[in-house]
């Protein structure tokens, strides 16, 4: 039958069947295409209900040692913490608050659906056959992380320490830290979450990663290697008078040397009597361009490639360095740079390790049940960053910083080891005692551990840092 | 009379019954699945509602054979798969509703029934349009007065009787089609043909337009102080299909669209709640909603997530974590267990409704039951697609029910009378030409 409406209905009757049609695909985006970040996503209750019917895998050092395991109570499994110095690393489960560290960023192989065996996430969702939990090893060593926590002890800062062969992070503690049982035990969790997420100390903040702080003189290197690789001879002398100024342009603004030097200084005794007037003329000797590129070469500015939330830092407010004076600064470490303790390691690194730049990361295997290697997590290097000629002077350099005469890191020294170091003491806002720096690694020859140390608020900067990192070279070390 | 007579006595309604040992089917296997993953222990209504629900939709079968009854035979079965699956999913839930969700679909079964009988001619419904109006006012401001009213999840849209509460625009919303249905042909011509135009633009004979639009702003004004945006959109909705279809004028659509997007803009300005749903539609993820007004969407989407092509089951998700997922989130609870290709399927049987409802509306006599089928096949389309699009984060969420599905009795005794309806017209047509759709 015609009717005047038919077309009119026929018209609407097209337009409501399109409009199934796209919510069909919206349908199928949620489900199918969006679905493996959705499943994975840190907050999803699903992968926190296997913690409370059924254990979920443990969490280990590199030795075994346990970090995180879940343990039978009378209403299913609870996660129980060990190590609290290791708190903002491996993180929490928690029903409520969801997932962080470790606990997150390996939450599937946690609960035996790993991304390395499809067969068991396959089996889990459409069999409903779980496999059993395995276990996340972590490269840190409880023996080296026990002697970085004794070395910080009640003091504000971070300590990180990496194998620089690999970038296994062997230690990595961050103070203030928190007890994370509490936040996964439902009678204090509500109380204990409240007062972590209003911490004015920030406890759940990662330091080693997520911290960042100017860097002061452990940055010289970077201005180092930008000249070495530059054509600057480094046994060219160079006229140091306290205060610097390269012109009268500069009006009142001047580079201060933190011994007050007047003399002739080549690049070693810049780095071992820590001469910011020294590096500040090199600086402008090679120009901002250089300087920003060999900055961004060592990783200032961008996120590390890391298995938890990193800080990128930055070079300076703008990214790029445009004024003379900013230039000078930047240099010797201050300015408008800031950067992680893990960036720090990293950069030192890859001076350790020939130049090579290895990729960090806080686990190193996942392991199935029965302790089978499910996956090894062996990232590799993120590339030649400087010549294996230039990481050498600086070795030799840093060696200096640390054993030379007048030495400023000698608070590092290890006897019978070469140790390679920098202290670095980094300005602040006005009124705030400095933050203590040292950055180093041994054995110099054929190094085996870097160590970041940052020390916040110490009025005797980077003299503090340093015994603290001899102490985690010499656990790591075995001396 | 004589005509009729010549059809044999005992033909039967043969489709419908095989559907609905299809339903059968689908309650029998929902409810044991549902029982085979439970960790509680094991209680009789899970056992009792099903053949309770399975009983009820024979006897209506039974019923409508008795009657000679000869429409459509493939709606029923529809409306019966939906609710049991909506049942499936209250006992799967939210299982202490159960009982009162099977009580409200014998309510809804015996309101299709006396819909099916009264009124005895369905044409006299267009003589009174304006009672309809008026009732249709009335409904909508009661839950605004003071004794009978109630404010439930923010919105005012409640009035209680005896223990419980109904939503009264539920039932305002087949008011509204009638009114428009009757309204618009006998105005159709006025309303699509004597009109100047300015330009491209058709310019109404307005005073033939001011009821309507009076209808239409007494709604969203109500709407606006009941604070309820699913049923603004509804109400919109039907106001702009029921114009569309009676002047094929697409300008009026697309103007009213306009309106509703500027009108959307200005309550996103003036109003808190307003504001606060498309937030949590933009950015549910982000810090300050991940804990707050987000959760809800974020657990439904996760829902999804976990459900993946053929869904892990019946009884295996976790869709008890979203928040009032059984009367909000029921779609994403379904695409969860069932999958990809159950919520595929599941938005099919919508739209095989709709394409059945709209098959009525074209073999319909009158102009008016036209109107009428297609505006009421209509609400029950636009309502689907409102709430599932809110569930799967392409519009904002709305407190809209997903018909037949979602736990709810005013909305379940409703649309079983809009089946009721919808199969009246179809019997209608048949009548008039002597056979029909079987």
């Amino acid at each position: 039958m015609t009717s005047p409406i038919s077309a009119n209905i026929r018209a609407l009757t097209l337009t409501l069947a399109l409009a199934f049609l796209v919510t069909s695909i919206g349908a199928a985006y949620w489900t199918v295409l969006a679905s493996d970040q959705l499943a994975n996503d840190p907050f999803n209750p699903r992968l926190i209900a296997a913690t409370n019917d059924r254990p979920r895998g443990a969490i280990v050092d590199r030795n075994g040692a346990p970090i995180a395991t879940s343990e039978k109570t009378d209403s299913g499994f609870a996660r129980s913490y060990k190590d609290r110095t290791l708190a903002q690393v491996v993180g929490y489960a928690s029903a409520k608050f969801g997932l962080s560290g470790i606990e997150a960023a390996y939450a599937d192989s946690l609960i035996g659906q790993d991304p390395a065996d499809p067969v068991s996430i396959w089996k889990a969702r459409y069999l409903g056959d779980r496999a059993p939990a395995g276990q996340v090893v972590l490269g840190i060593d409880l023996k080296i992380q026990k002697a970085a926590a004794d070395a910080l002890g009640g003091r504000k800062g971070a300590i990180v320490a990496l194998d620089p062969r690999t970038g296994a992070i062997l230690a990595s503690v961050s103070v203030p830290a928190y007890d994370a049982n509490q936040v996964v035990d439902p009678p204090k969790q509500d109380a204990a979450f409240d007062q972590l997420s209003h911490d004015p100390n920030h406890a759940l903040l990662n330091r080693a990663a997520q911290g960042l702080y100017p860097p002061g003189s452990i940055f010289k290197v970077v201005t180092g290697a930008a000249a070495l690789e530059n054509g600057l001879d480094p046994t060219k002398k160079l006229r140091v008078d306290d205060p610097y100024q390269a012109d009268k342009s500069w009006g009142d603004y001047f580079v201060r040397s933190a011994s007050h030097a007047h003399g002739l200084f080549d690049m070693s005794d810049g780095f071992r009597l820590s001469e910011n007037i020294y590096f500040a003329q090199v600086g402008l000797q090679i120009g901002g361009a250089k300087l920003t590129d060999y900055a961004k070469r060592f990783g200032i500015g961008s996120t590390p490639n890391l298995d938890l939330p990193a800080a990128k830092g930055q070079l300076s407010d703008s990214g790029s360095i445009d004024r003379p004076t900013l230039l000078a600064d930047t240099s010797y470490g201050q300015g408008e740079l800031l950067v992680s303790p893990l960036q720090m390691a990293l950069i030192y690194a890859t001076i350790a390790n020939g130049g090579v730049m290895p990729t960090a990361h806080y686990a190193t295997e996942v392991r199935d049940a029965e302790g089978h290697v499910v996956r090894q997590i062996a990232p590799g290097p993120q590339g030649q960053v400087i010549s294996p000629a230039t990481a050498k002077t600086l070795t030799t350099m840093l060696v200096g910083a640390v054993s030379g005469q007048g030495g400023f890191a000698f608070g590092a020294k290890i006897p019978g080891v070469n140790v390679a170091g920098k202290t670095g003491t980094a300005e602040n806002r006005p009124g705030e005692a400095p933050h203590g720096w040292f950055v180093g690694f041994a054995p110099a020859e054929n190094p085996a551990v870097v160590v970041a140390v940052i020390v916040e608020n110490t009025p005797d900067g980077g003299v503090t840092a340093a015994p603290l990192g001899a102490a985690v070279m010499r656990a790591a070390l075995g001396k | 009379m004589r005509a009729q007579a010549a059809v044999p006595l005992g033909r039967g309604r043969f489709t419908e019954l095989a559907l609905l040992i299809w339903v059968a089917t689908i309650a029998i296997t929902g409810f044991v699945a549902v029982l085979a993953t439970e960790t509680a222990s094991f209680r009789p209504t899970a056992v009792v509602v099903p053949l309770v629900f399975l009983a009820l939709m024979l006897s209506l079968h039974v019923f409508l054979v008795g009657i000679r009854f000869r429409g459509d035979q493939i709606l029923l079965p529809i409306a019966a798969g939906l609710t049991a699956i909506g049942l499936v999913l209250v006992q799967r839930l939210a299982s202490d509703l159960l009982l009162q969700q099977l009580s409200w679909s014998i309510i809804a079964a015996g309101a299709f029934a006396a819909t099916i009988v009264v009124p005895r001619d369905l044409t006299a419904l267009a003589r009174y349009k304006w009672t309809w109006a008026l009732l249709g006012v009335l409904l909508l401001i009661a839950p605004l007065l003071p004794v009978i009213g109630r404010e439930i999840n923010g919105a005012r849209i409640w009035i209680k009787v005896g223990p419980g509460s109904i939503e009264p625009w539920e039932a305002v919303k087949i008011l509204l089609v009638i009114f428009f249905a009757a309204y618009l042909e006998e105005y159709r011509e006025v309303l699509s043909h004597a009109q100047r135009r300015i330009g491209p633009f058709p310019v109404p004979p307005v005073p033939y337009l001011v009821p309507i639009v009076a209808m239409w702003v007494i709604a969203m004004l109500v709407m606006v102080f009941e604070k309820d945006m699913g049923a603004t959109v509804l109400f919109f909705g039907i106001f702009l299909a029921m114009l569309f279809l009676a002047t094929g004028e697409a300008f009026y659509a697309i103007i009213g669209l306009v309106l509703l997007v500027l009108g959307g803009i200005v309550a996103y300005q003036l109003f808190g709640h307003v504001q606060a749903r498309v937030d949590t539609w933009l950015r549910p993820f982000d810090e300050d909603l991940r804990f707050g007004t987000g959760y809800q969407l974020i657990q439904g989407l996760y829902a999804l997530a976990n459900g993946g092509l053929i869904g892990v089951g019946l009884g295996n998700g976790m869709p008890d974590r979203i928040p009032i997922v059984w009367s909000d989130f029921v779609f994403d609870a379904f695409a969860e267990e069932a999958g990809l290709a159950g919520a595929i399927a599941l938005l099919a049987l919508y739209l095989v409704f709709l394409y059945r409802g709209m098959l009525i509306a074209l073999r319909a006599p009158t102009m008016f039951l036209q109107l009428l089928a297609a505006g009421l096949s209509f609400i029950v389309a636009l309502q689907t697609l409102v709430i599932v699009g809110g569930n799967l984060r392409l519009i904002p969420l709305t407190g809209i029910t997903l018909p037949f599905v979602a736990y709810g009795g005013s909305s379940l005794v409703t649309n079983w009378m809009l089946v009721g309806i919808l199969m009246r017209v179809s019997q209608i047509s048949d009548r008039m030409r002597g056979g029909g759709p079987s």
